[in-house]
Parts: C-alpha cells; structure tokens; sequence
C-alpha cells in the first residue's frame, strides 16, 4: 500500500496524456463526411471518451497526492533496488527472449528450427538452480523439438495453415 | 412449434457421435489441467483454443471450446485444494475450505465434493440459460440504439466496480481503455481510419484474440516466470467418489449458490471469481457453523464451487440473447462464435433459431463429461501439477503465438499480442483488472455505432437517449453502481436500513 500514492500519481498523468491525445486527434478528424451533421463525425465517441478517461486521470493524480504514503519522486535507491532484485532480471530476460523469437519469425530461418531454440533456451536459462546435468539438457532439447515439430505439425499439415 | 426441452434433447441425439464424444473428452480433460495449473486461467485456455479450432467445423470448434471453458473451471480447485493457490480466480475461495481439508488429509473428498458441486452447478446453470435466453431475447427485441449505447456504457461500468480488487476508478479506467482500443481503425458508418497514423495494418483495428491472449496469455507467462519459487503438492489424496449424503445435508446450499451464480454470470464481464465469492459470503451467513468457514468447512467449499460453475451459464445468457458476455471467458466464447460466423445478439432466435438448444446440448455434453474426467485419473491428473513452470510457460508463449497469427495469418498480430501482454502485466501489477479493458473491446464498436446512428435518426435531437424507458433504467442503474461504493451512498444506506428496522420494530 506504500506505494500505491506514488503507482496511483503517474499512472494518472499517463492518463492525462493519453486522454489530451485522444481529444485533439478526435477533433482534427472530419467533422462533416458526407454531408452528415457534426454528430456523425467519426471523432465524436472517441473524443467523449478521451474526455472520460481525462476526468479519470485526473481524479486518480489529484487523489494520490492526498493519500498517505511513499514521496512521489524517485530516489536513485528505488531505482537501482529494483533494478538489482533477481525477479526483475526474471522478467526482463523471459521478455527479451520472447522478443527475439518474435522478431526471428518469420525470416529465413524455419518456424520449426526457430521454436525449438527458443525453447530449448528458456528451459536451459530458468531450470532450477544447480549443475546442469547431461540428462536434463537432452530432456530439454527433445520436449523442445517435439513441441515445436508437433505446432507446425498441427497447424502446417491438419489445419493448413501458413506457419510464419 | 416444438418445446424446449424436445429441441434440446434433438440436439443431444445430433451431438451422440463418436468423433464429437473424442473431442468432448479430450478437451475437457485439457480443460481440466489449463484450469489446474496455476497460471492458465479459463480465459486464456479458451482464447489459445480458439486459434488452435479455427480449421475445425465451427459445431466442433464451438463445443471444444465449451468443454474447455467447463473443464476449467471445474478443474482449478485441484491446486486450490492441493496447493493453497487456486488454479483460475474463480477457484479463490475454494482454497479457504479446500486446503484445510487436504491438511487434514481429507484432500480426495474435498476433490470429489468440489467436482461434484460443480457439476450440479454447471447443469443449474445450463438449464437457466435455455430457460432464461429466449426471454432476455425478446425483451432485447425492444432495444434500439439508444438502449444498446447505454448497455455498452452500463457494461463497462459495471464490470468496473465489481472487478477492481481496491478500486472502482481502477475498473472504470481499464474499461474505457478498451473502448478506446476497439475504436482504432476503420470505423462501420463513414469508413473512416481513426488512430491508425498511416500503418496499412492498423486500419483493420486490433483483432480480439490477440488482444485476449496477450491480456491473458501474455501477461500471465511474464508473471509466472518472474516468480522464483514453485509450490509442491504435499496432501494425500485417498477417497475421491463423495458420499451422497455430503451432498443431500447441503441442498440449501447448492441451490442458493446456484442461484447467485446465474445471477451474477448474467451481469456483464463480472464472471466466476465474483459467483463464487458472493456464494461463499451467502452460505457463511446462512450457516448454522459458520466458525467453520475457513478451516475445512464442506459447506463452504460446496457453496464456492457450485456457484463459480452456475457462473458459466449464467454468463452465456447475455451472450446469446444480447451479444454482451457475462464474463471474460465469455467473451471470448463471444469471439469465436462470430468467428464462426454466428451473430449472437437479439436477432439469433430468428437467424439461427436452434442454436440456444445446441449450445445447451453442449454444456450438458461438457457437464458430463467434465463430472467423468474429474472422479477419475484424478492421481495422474495431479502429477501434472508436478511440471517446472519453466518448461510450461514456454511452451504456453509458443501456442499463445501461434493461436493469435493463425487467426488471420498476420505477423501484425502477434506484435499486437505481445503489446497487450506487456499492458495486461502492468495492469495486473498496479491493481487494473483485466475482465473491463476485454469487455470495453468487444463493446466498444456497439457504443460508437450505436450512438451516432441514434443521432443521425434523431437528426441529432439527444432527448430519446434520456426519456425512452428502458435507456432510462440503464441509466439509473449506471448512476448507481457508480455511486455505490462511495462513502456517502454506504451511510444514506445504513441511515435508511436503521430507519426501516425502527418502522418494523413499532
């Protein structure tokens, strides 16, 4: 709950920001397609809403500075802990992972061959902690193939569809 | 005209055949361990399963995504009973009664009760959906677009406040977010391309399964793997097959938690994780025991889970009858029905009249089979809770990919999942619930279209949206439930309530 105030303050500017953007692109759509009255102009909900989400995002920045809690600046300290803290690290490896198995498909190399290196790798970088023992990488390396062959399998040859 | 009933019992005979019976197996039984698992939620199994079943006939689709929506609901109190850490949201208070009983090593019992009750729960609520549906979609006959706007906005608002964990704003805030996400690209009346910024993929809007899978999918894969340590299943199971009389001293039970299951699944986006809380809340209140609640009570593990599973059908009533989910699994049931190309909303009765009969045909099928897949192989069925996350979680990244491309075979999509896997974590971190941003999507278009075209007609006279009275119901009801849970609605209520007593006590 500590932090809640300062979570609460910048997601509500984020908000803020979001909702002025929706606003000013809702009014620079075209007010009068096909000589239809300004109420049929395709910005007219989403500018309503952007004024929702404004009145939201405001409610939630002034509300947090009200409430008890952690100061709304950051310190270096909060950075860097969250920073060093090993789930963290968690996160943003499985992240970039997946990221870069995104990005390699679909180019040159096959859906089969590029799922299996991902898999494999994950399950090689998170195994439990400890010696890596020969069993578990063949282990690791035949639930990847298989996976990855049985997709393509499934998707490529029953339901055929393009893998990408 | 033939009833009911008949028409339903048509279906079954339709549905009696071998190649159906293997899918309604197997993916029940699949359902059974996304629900078990922590970290697969009925949500994000039916979503990836809607990419897997779109080659499939869409009867047979349909129906295995059915089964797994059962399956998993039913199958998340394992590691609720097992593991203290229930298998989707909707088996959250099965872990209060549930593991104190697996404690006591009374784990079988506790499996078999809560299966049992979830059976009985879903057939209750099955049974209110072909009753109620017809009906609702009569009265849905009445809406114009005045009403349909204020049921998108009601919608929203609703699931909201009952949703957010601390918050309604929270609930708001992530339901106009999905509004306004349904409202990028072509738009239905003057084609024009909003928020699309010059991106030729944008203009088709964001595709619903990829955002689905990312919210669900996505997020829950980021989060499962941030996590270090893993739960192990310590409980014996010993007897599984629950005694009849269990069952019969806690009818009151069942059926009042029944009842509330269908009631709140008929709410929009609310779903299983609410039913099943309010049915706890109801049967500790009414409880000649209730200091038992919380240390191994069989009423409070029969009420969670009868109601959770009432949920199911409660949520498909405003699906069918009005194109709104009741829940988030729902709403991608909602999905893949159109999909498939069936338009669920007020006019099904006069398209596809059967189809209320068929999809109850389906839930019994799935209720059954649901009730057979969890009383046995339920010693092997936990050994899958026994998987390192870290060999699960990548290969639920790699279907989650694959289901959301094969959809319309666009790379665009997966980057769009992997967006909303990164929103939906964050969300999740910061106390945003999810279940408001998926319905605020899929009622986004009914908002924006609906609205205008109300306009236009009115030749922009604003007053119908006020003095019609059925809008007017949704408004009053939208003022409510965002005024409920402020500090001064909960005073003037209990000042209101005292008063009322002392009126009954002269």
């Amino acid at each position: 709950m500590y932090e809640l105030r300062r979570q609460d303050f910048y997601t509500g500017l984020i908000i803020i920001v979001i909702s002025l953007f929706v606003m000013v692109e809702s009014w620079r759509m075209p007010r009068h397609i096909q000589d239809w009255a300004a109420y049929a102009a395709p910005g007219m909900v989403t500018g309503l809403l952007g004024l929702g989400f404004l009145v939201m995002g405001i409610i939630l920045t002034i509300r947090s500075t009200r409430r008890e809690g952690a100061p709304l600046a950051f310190k270096g300290s909060d950075i860097s802990a969250y920073l060093s803290d090993p789930k963290t690290h968690h996160l943003g490896l499985m992240f970039a992972l997946s990221i870069i198995y995104c990005l390699f498909l679909g180019r040159r190399l096959p859906y089969t061959v590029v799922t299996t290196i991902y898999l494999f790798t994950v399950m090689l970088v998170f195994r439990d902690p400890g010696p890596i023992k020969f069993f578990a990488i063949f282990k690791f390396l035949i639930i990847s193939f298989a996976t990855a062959a049985g997709v393509a399998f499934v998707f490529n040859r029953l339901f055929l569809v393009p893998l990408p | 005209m033939e009833l009911g009933p008949i028409l339903i019992f048509k279906e079954l005979l339709k549905l009696f055949t071998p190649i159906v019976l293997f899918h309604v197996f197997w993916s029940t039984f699949l359902g059974m361990i996304i629900g078990m698992l922590p970290g697969l939620t009925a949500t994000m199994g039916i979503a990836l399963l809607t990419g897997l079943t779109f080659g499939m006939e869409p009867r047979m689709a349909i129906i295995i995504l059915i089964c797994v929506y059962v399956g998993a609901i039913t199958g998340g109190s394992r590691s609720a009973i097992l593991l203290n850490i229930p298998g989707t949201p909707a088996n959250a208070a099965a872990c209060l009664d549930g593991f104190p009983l697996a404690q006591r090593g009374e784990g079988g019992q506790a499996i078999g009760l809560a299966a049992t009750a979830s059976f009985i729960g879903t057939v209750f609520g099955l049974f209110c959906m072909a009753f109620f549906t017809p009906f609702l979609g009569k009265i849905a006959l009445e809406f114009y677009s005045y009403e349909f706007f204020w049921l998108a906005i009601f919608g929203v608002i609703i699931c909201g406040n009952l949703t957010a964990p601390t918050d309604p704003l929270k609930g708001w805030i992530a339901g106009f977010f999905g509004l306004l996400v349904s409202l990028v690209g072509m738009e239905g009346i003057t084609a024009y391309s909003r928020f699309s910024f010059g991106f030729e993929q944008m203009r088709g809007g964001f595709a619903l399964i990829p955002v689905l899978v990312g919210m669900y999918g996505i997020a829950e894969v980021l989060g499962g793997m941030r996590e270090t340590i893993l739960p192990k299943v310590r409980s014996k199971v010993g007897r599984i097959i629950p005694r009849i009389r269990d069952l019969l001293d806690h009818y009151r039970h069942i059926l009042r938690s029944g009842v509330i299951g269908v009631i709140v699944g008929a709410i929009p986006g609310v779903g299983e994780d609410v039913a099943s809380w309010v049915s706890y809340d109801f049967a500790k209140r009414a409880s000649k025991k209730p200091e038992m609640f919380g240390k191994g009570s069989l009423e409070g593990l029969i009420a969670a889970e009868t109601g959770d599973n009432a949920c199911i059908g409660g949520a498909i009533i405003p699906v069918l009858s009005l194109a709104v989910p009741g829940s988030a699994p729902a709403a991608v049931l909602l999905a893949a029905m159109w999909l498939h190309g069936v338009r669920p909303g007020p006019l099904l009765m006069l398209e596809f009249p059967n189809y209320i009969w068929e999809v109850t045909a389906m839930m019994i099928m799935a209720s059954f089979a649901s009730l057979v897949v969890s009383l046995s192989f339920v010693r092997a069925q936990v050994k899958i809770l026994l998987v390192p996350r870290y060999i699960l979680m990548p290969i639920v990244f790699v279907l989650c990919v694959i289901g959301s491309y094969a959809i319309n075979v666009r790379v665009f999509d997966i980057w769009v999942m992997m967006a909303f896997g990164v929103i939906g974590y964050v969300m999740r971190k910061y106390n945003y619930p999810a279940a408001p941003l998926v319905l605020g999507v899929i009622l986004g278009d009914m908002a924006d279209v609906n609205l205008r075209r109300a306009l236009i007609r009115a030749a922009g006279d604003v007053s119908p949206f006020f003095t019609r009275p059925i809008s007017l119901i949704l408004i009053i009801l939208i003022i409510l439930t965002m005024i409920s849970r402020t500090k001064l609605f909960k005073s003037v209520l209990s000042l209101a309530s005292m008063k009322a007593k002392k009126i009954f006590r002269k």
